[in-house]
């Protein structure tokens, strides 16, 4: 019956579905004093952040779990890409998500970067404007919704391929997000989870947070948000100076500045 | 893709029918459905065609007469006075009603509607019935939908000279997914497949979309991206969407919609002319029926008449020795909407402020419609965006002709011209979230997240060796849990003792390519690499109709036993 083999599915291809993150096996205490901020903030900050993650495991478990042929295939020869459908070799100037010669949509290929997809080179200021278009053209040959009548194979491709490019264009197109991926392809990743330990911005977060809670009118609460605004964009550039010269140290403090500003400003935005 | 390990299909009847993928593909034709009135279009091979009914109308009324021994619809019937729809025979406005529960506001504002709306406030279906022969005969929003697809399928079929079956509909944006599956069955007794179900303000993007892909190649100007607010204002629902277009690609950016429309315009007008209208007719005796019908046709003639004249007269004998005689002027009628027309400005703006968009990146304003017409509509939406209206586009064919667009897209057809060179990029139009932290919702997938979309929160208990926990499942956008759509609920049960906070319980919410929603959960342990009860992974929504009860019922029978909170975040 249809419905008992699905229950017999093995659980390591469920947990590949399901459990995108590695388990981080602490227990949360919460840091008291800021608790109250912190569940208000919660929800949307951890959400947006977690697509990465996702990523990660997924690739994790695709080599070590599931044996994904045509993917291992491409990697093994990655001189020379080749379409799975018509063989066609690519072209080797734009990644190799879809095949030119038979228009197919070819399987996800981690190697190549979300910095890639859009033909960008790698470093943190690049142009946010352009990626719009890029995005859509991709999404134009990758999306599920124009491959209705091929394989399911080929489906799936464009499912996988199609979110990628979302989640690509996502990652790129805000700083924060952007900064954490780029620092991850340096192998260096960010626990959007650890404590603040840095005493002047545990400070700087007390007053800021006081400032929210006592900002009475939206003047009040607009001059806070221009506030998070400048702060951010002032991280943003000391993270670009750091992430040139390798500091990552430097740029992981700088990111966390960032994440807690921008939890500010949604929190602002939520009051006004 | 894994096999997932539990799948808990909800509406047999709306699943398993995506497999087939047809050797030659047949295009889909687009239907709109209208709270008032309907249409069919298609791609005849060029460009998109309206199809007429033997009335050679392109826009038929929707409703069902249950007069004779089979019911018929607007389609096919012709009524020999407008005043024979408000006999009580005639079942209309089933848009606003289907997948509602008797406790919805929405359904009590529909009892002044000429036949039986009767709800016993316990969240269960509205009792809804048309009167034959002094009988009260009942019926469903999802059969009067059926009798009138079954209508509109059968002028296609003589139309086209073939079988039809696959369609693309289009809905409003704030319709939650029980809504639509309500929809889809309704569509599945009428023999039809749904291909797409799409948000209108999102086919008129589409549309749009054309338009400007259009002119690009005429004119060879530049392709940039466009960003166009799209409103739509029916007499049911209004609905705002935030597109950016460029080369045939809509991105929804934003939607935002509301049970709100002309329906409420002419109610609240009816109640201006006849303040005690609703007690006088609470009886529903024939002649009560009869004289709101009376009092209706003479409202909505005025309201009409008011979008191109400064003052109306009205004049009604309602039969019953009550004659209502006088001048409504058109602020008089702003005046008794303003609640409505707030509500309009507070959708538009909410939608800027979610696409992140100003009024001055706006390229064009879209508004679309049968509302389209009341000059404060055109308004409101002109001051908001501080843009002149686009002119481009007629407002009550415009959704139609997006939902025939998806349809030939979605149907593998193109183009040699490249006008189907097209693409809808969706946007979720409500958060969808469990019950956590006492009642509260929490989304995990917030509104207005691009489409396929993948996203999960991490929770964990509230008592100590508490073994189960309950994952009750909400769309909305309301704080409390239960002023949310209730989609389906279900329980994770043999979690090994632990002490309150400690399990990590992983609640991951999937929307596939073709907007399928599963919720998943998964409970991690301390020291565990492996899950510690198996994953569950259940399709939604799994309730069914009568709903309202369960989320009441399920939460006094287990009270803050089976509770879970959001996992606090550290700073």
């Amino acid at each position: 019956m249809y419905k008992t083999k699905k229950l017999w599915t093995p659980l390591s291809a469920v947990i590949r579905r399901a459990l995108p993150t590695t388990c981080r096996l602490n227990t949360y205490t919460p840091v008291s004093q800021f608790r109250s901020l912190s569940s208000h903030l919660e929800a949307s900050s951890r959400v947006s952040l977690s697509p990465p993650y996702f990523h990660d495991l997924y690739r994790n478990l695709k080599f070590s779990a599931k044996n994904f042929c045509s993917l291992s295939a491409a990697k093994v020869n990655s001189t020379t890409i080749r379409c799975w459908n018509c063989d066609a070799v690519s072209a080797g100037t734009t990644p190799f998500l879809y095949c030119d010669s038979c228009r197919s949509i070819q399987p996800v290929d981690v190697s190549v970067d979300y910095f890639q997809i859009f033909g960008l080179e790698k470093k943190y200021d690049i142009e946010v404007d352009g990626l719009e278009g890029k995005y859509k053209d991709w999404q134009k040959k990758l999306h599920p919704d124009l491959v209705h009548s091929k394989s399911e194979k080929e489906r799936e491709y464009a499912a996988e391929q199609s979110a990628r490019v979302i989640d690509a264009y996502r990652t790129l197109s805000k700083p924060l997000s952007r900064a954490i991926y780029i620092l991850r392809l340096e192998g260096v990743d960010v626990d959007e989870e650890q404590t603040v330990s840095d005493p002047e911005l545990l400070t700087e977060i007390m007053e800021i947070r006081e400032a929210v809670e006592e900002a009475t009118d939206s003047q009040a609460l607009n001059q806070i948000q221009s506030q998070m605004k400048e702060k951010m964009e002032e991280s943003s550039n000391s993270f670009a100076n750091a992430y040139r010269s390798r500091k990552f140290d430097e740029a992981v403090t700088c990111i966390q500045r960032m994440t807690y500003y921008q939890r500010a400003s949604e929190e602002i935005l939520k009051k006004l | 893709m894994a096999e997932p390990a539990y799948t808990v299909a909800s509406d047999s009847e709306t699943t398993g029918e995506e497999k087939s993928s047809p050797a030659f593909p047949e295009i889909a034709i687009g239907i709109d459905i209208g709270t008032s009135q309907c249409s069919v279009a298609i791609w005849n091979g060029s460009q998109v065609e309206l199809l007429k009914n033997t009335r050679n109308q392109k826009l038929m009324r929707s409703y069902v007469t249950f007069k004779d021994e089979v019911p018929s619809g607007g389609v096919s019937n012709q009524l020999s006075h407008e005043h024979e729809m408000l006999t009580g025979a005639a079942i209309f406005n089933m848009k606003r009603l289907i997948g509602r529960v008797d406790t919805d506001p929405v359904v009590h504002a529909s009892k002044s509607l000429p036949f039986l709306v009767q709800t016993l406030d316990i969240g269960v279906r509205p009792f809804i019935a048309a009167l034959v022969n002094n009988v009260w005969r009942s019926t469903t929003p999802e059969e009067v939908l059926a009798i009138f697809l079954v209508e509109l399928r059968v002028m296609a079929e003589v139309q086209l000279k073939r079988p039809i079956r696959n369609v693309v509909l289009s809905i409003p944006v704030s319709f939650s997914r029980f809504q639509l599956t309500r929809i889809e069955r309704a569509c599945a007794m009428a023999g039809l497949h749904v291909l797409r179900l799409m948000p209108e303000p999102t086919a008129v993007a589409l549309l749009y979309a054309q338009q400007q892909q259009q002119m690009v190649h005429d004119t060879m100007g530049s392709g940039s991206e466009k960003i166009a607010v799209i409103f739509n204002m029916g007499a049911g629902y209004c609905d705002v969407a935030v597109t950016v277009t460029g080369g045939g690609v809509s991105q929804i950016k934003a939607l935002a919609g509301s049970a709100i429309g002309g329906e409420d315009l002419l109610q609240n007008l009816m109640r201006h002319l006849l303040p005690n209208w609703e007690k006088l007719f609470s009886s529903r005796g024939i002649n009560e029926i009869n004289s709101m019908g009376l009092l209706r046709v003479a409202t909505q003639d005025a309201i009409h008449k008011l979008s191109s004249q400064d003052s109306v007269q009205i004049d009604v004998d309602l039969g019953n020795g009550s004659r209502i005689c006088k001048v409504v002027n058109r602020q008089e009628f702003e005046e008794v909407n303003h609640k409505v027309f707030e509500k309009c400005e507070s959708l538009i703006i909410q939608c800027l402020n979610d696409a992140k968009v100003d009024a001055d990146d706006l390229t064009d304003v879209i508004v679309v419609g049968g509302c389209s017409y009341i000059p404060k509509i055109r308004n409101l939406v002109k001051s908001i965006c501080k843009r002149e209206l686009y002119k481009g586009m007629n407002p009550l064919e415009a959704a139609v002709c997006g939902a025939a667009l998806e349809g030939a897209v979605a149907s593998g057809i193109s183009d040699p011209f490249g006008s189907l060179d097209l693409l809808t990029i969706q946007a979720t139009p409500l958060g969808i979230g469990i019950r956590a932290n006492g009642n509260r919702f929490v989304p995990i997938i917030p509104r207005n997240t691009t489409m396929p979309a993948r996203k999960e929160l991490i929770f964990t208990t509230v008592n100590d060796n508490q073994t189960d926990v309950l994952i009750v499942v909400y769309e909305g956008d309301a704080e409390k849990a239960e002023e949310n759509h209730l989609l389906g609920y279900f329980k994770i049960m043999g979690i090994p003792p632990a002490p309150k906070g400690v399990p990590e319980i992983k609640v991951c919410m999937d929307i596939d390519a073709s907007n399928v929603l599963r919720v998943l959960a998964g409970v991690m342990l301390p020291g565990s690499q492996q899950p510690v009860v198996p994953i569950m992974e259940v399709r939604m929504p799994t309730v069914d109709d009568g709903h309202g009860w369960c989320a009441e019922a399920l939460h006094r029978t287990y009270g803050a036993t089976l509770d879970l909170v959001t996992v606090q975040q550290k700073i």
